[in-house]
């Protein structure tokens, strides 16, 4: 490798870096969202337990799955599913809206990484921000984790590659901004099915055969329910370089047919003038 | 112009249509933001029914009349959705920007222009996914449509509304100060989730929190438990005092809030 080969890779690092840097900055400005987040986090935690109860006063397991692992798993649920949701919905709207796209495009830097580290370094910010509310899912609501490592070490690599081909997806859906011209509903549309399909209310073992094809059909539980079922014990380890792979492969295509699909949608573009 | 008590009405009706004049111009938006609801609603309704099929009862409650207590509160939050959706909006779009002193200097109530200002179709959705599970909750039920459960129906929805855009309102009001008044609405509004399901299986403080601080028991849990036939320590009826009550505190907050607004200055 050349030195100037390698000084443009370093500045290139660099770029990324400074992008991602941002993301604290910006977070940091909206201090009194994570206090209501939080609360409404704790609001949502006590009605999950409350629902779970009853549904169990009535029944030893359902679904074949017992109290404990499905209160582990809709607490670890409600902690994650925020992780994995991104703005790229909005974030398009608001480019087609104001016309900004344009300069977008024509900035010295490949659009989609630089939305994809914005993207992984919110994840990355949020994680922490998630803390103490999985502190409070242990400590108050009977949360438990699993003692084996190896469990992490799956949830972190399946949770990776979840978000991962998430962001690809969700870019392709991203560019219906294009052409709908707002984007409120289509985002409402998208996280209302994907609230359902992901397994961030039931864990997809709980839902009749038809439906979990369906989930297993569509990118959104590869985010949510096959990272989180290596963490409860809803999947055993031993089945987990199948299904990393296979995460693997739906990352790839997607990343593929992402770039088709931004280069045919953004010739299409017609910007409003804000 | 229409004068005395028909002006307010003639003129939301003005309002609506220039609204909807809008809306059609962009009507794949219009019909992708009334589905968007649905989806949503969608899917905690599915959740109900997965887990429902599978055990006898929820604390004594079966499906239909979970239904019912979900369809309730859904009809309730749609009305509020639909006419009172820009109490969200009075800190970060209004009171950022200076729009809001457009209110102040027109002859009609501010508060009537800033609620006129938009009605939010995204409601319509939701209020016709509510109107479905109390209609299915009621069939399924084999309930006869006879007057008082219509006057149940009818109170827990209308009422119901005024609840939730009441505390809407309250919530708002601190946008005079604080400018960002979302977290703050957030913070009470999400409460109704609790009434999503019938209070009884929640602690006793929860029941108590959601009858007499922030009451959206009364949209859902109570007029279902009369439905139903259930004796509950609180009367369903009470819901027409608790409601007319609370707007009357709202609206006196909302005009403190207002004489105390300066402007951003931007």
């Amino acid at each position: 490798m050349t030195g100037i080969t390698l000084a443009r890779r370093r500045s290139r690092a660099g770029l990324y870096w400074a992008i991602a840097s941002l993301v604290p900055k910006l977070m940091l400005t909206y201090r009194s969202w994570f206090w209501t987040d939080l609360f409404t986090q704790t609001l949502a935690m006590i009605i999950s337990v409350a629902f779970w109860r009853a549904v169990f006063a009535a029944s030893v397991t359902v679904g074949g799955i017992g109290y404990q692992q499905t209160i582990s798993y809709i607490l670890l649920a409600l902690v994650l599913t925020p992780l994995v949701q991104n703005d790229l919905i909005y974030t398009f709207g608001r480019l087609a809206y104001d016309g900004s796209i344009a300069v977008e495009l024509t900035r010295p830097v490949d659009f989609q990484a630089a939305q994809f580290t914005l993207t992984m370094a919110g994840v990355a910010f949020n994680t922490l921000t998630r803390l103490p509310l999985l502190a409070l899912g242990v400590l108050a609501f009977g949360l438990r984790l699993p003692g084996d490592p190896l469990a992490y070490v799956c949830f972190t690599v399946s949770l990776v590659l979840g978000g991962t081909l998430l962001f690809f997806f969700d870019w392709m859906l991203a560019c219906l901004a294009f052409f709908t011209t707002e984007v409120w509903g289509l985002a409402v549309l998208r996280f209302g099915l994907a609230a359902f399909l992901s397994g961030s209310l039931i864990p997809l073992a709980m839902m009749p055969q038809a439906l979990r094809a369906v989930c297993a059909a569509l990118p959104f539980a590869q985010a949510v329910y096959v990272p989180l079922s290596f963490l409860t014990g809803l999947q055993d380890l031993a089945g987990a370089p199948r299904i990393l792979l296979t995460q693997a492969a739906w990352t790839l295509a997607l990343a593929v047919l992402s770039r088709f699909v931004f280069r045919a949608a953004s010739r299409r573009a017609v910007v409003q003038g804000g | 112009m229409t004068n005395g008590t028909w002006r307010y009405p003639s003129l939301y009706w003005c309002f609506l249509l220039q609204r909807f004049k809008i809306l059609m111009e962009y009507r794949a938006n219009f019909f992708i933001g009334a589905a968007s609801t649905v989806a949503m609603q969608a899917s905690g309704v599915l959740t109900v029914w997965v887990v429902m099929s599978q055990i006898p009862n929820l604390k004594g409650w079966d499906f239909n009349e979970v239904l019912l207590v979900y369809g309730l509160i859904t009809l309730a939050r749609s009305l509020n959705h639909m006419f009172a959706d820009n109490l969200w909006t009075v800190g970060h779009y209004y009171i950022r920007g200076g729009g809001f002193d457009r209110f102040l200097v027109r002859p009609l109530n501010p508060l009537f222009h800033l609620l006129a200002d938009r009605f939010c179709h995204d409601g319509i959705g939701d209020f016709l996914v509510g109107a479905l599970l109390v209609a299915k909750a009621i069939t399924g039920l084999r309930l006869a449509f006879t007057l008082p459960l219509f006057a149940y129906l009818a109170l827990g929805t209308v009422g119901g509304g005024l609840i939730f855009a009441s505390l809407n309102l309250i919530t708002a009001t601190s946008a005079f100060w604080i400018v960002e008044s979302v977290p703050v609405t957030r913070s009470v509004f999400e409460l109704n989730e609790f009434a999503k399901y019938p209070l009884g299986i929640y602690p006793k403080s929860i029941t108590i929190l959601l009858t007499w601080v922030i009451p959206f028991g009364f949209a859902s849990y109570y007029p279902a438990s009369a439905i139903t036939g259930r004796l509950t320590d609180t009367p369903p009826w009470l819901i027409v005092p608790v409601a007319i009550g609370l707007a009357l505190i709202a609206y006196r907050v909302w005009l403190f809030g207002l004489a105390h607004y300066t402007g951003t200055g931007s």
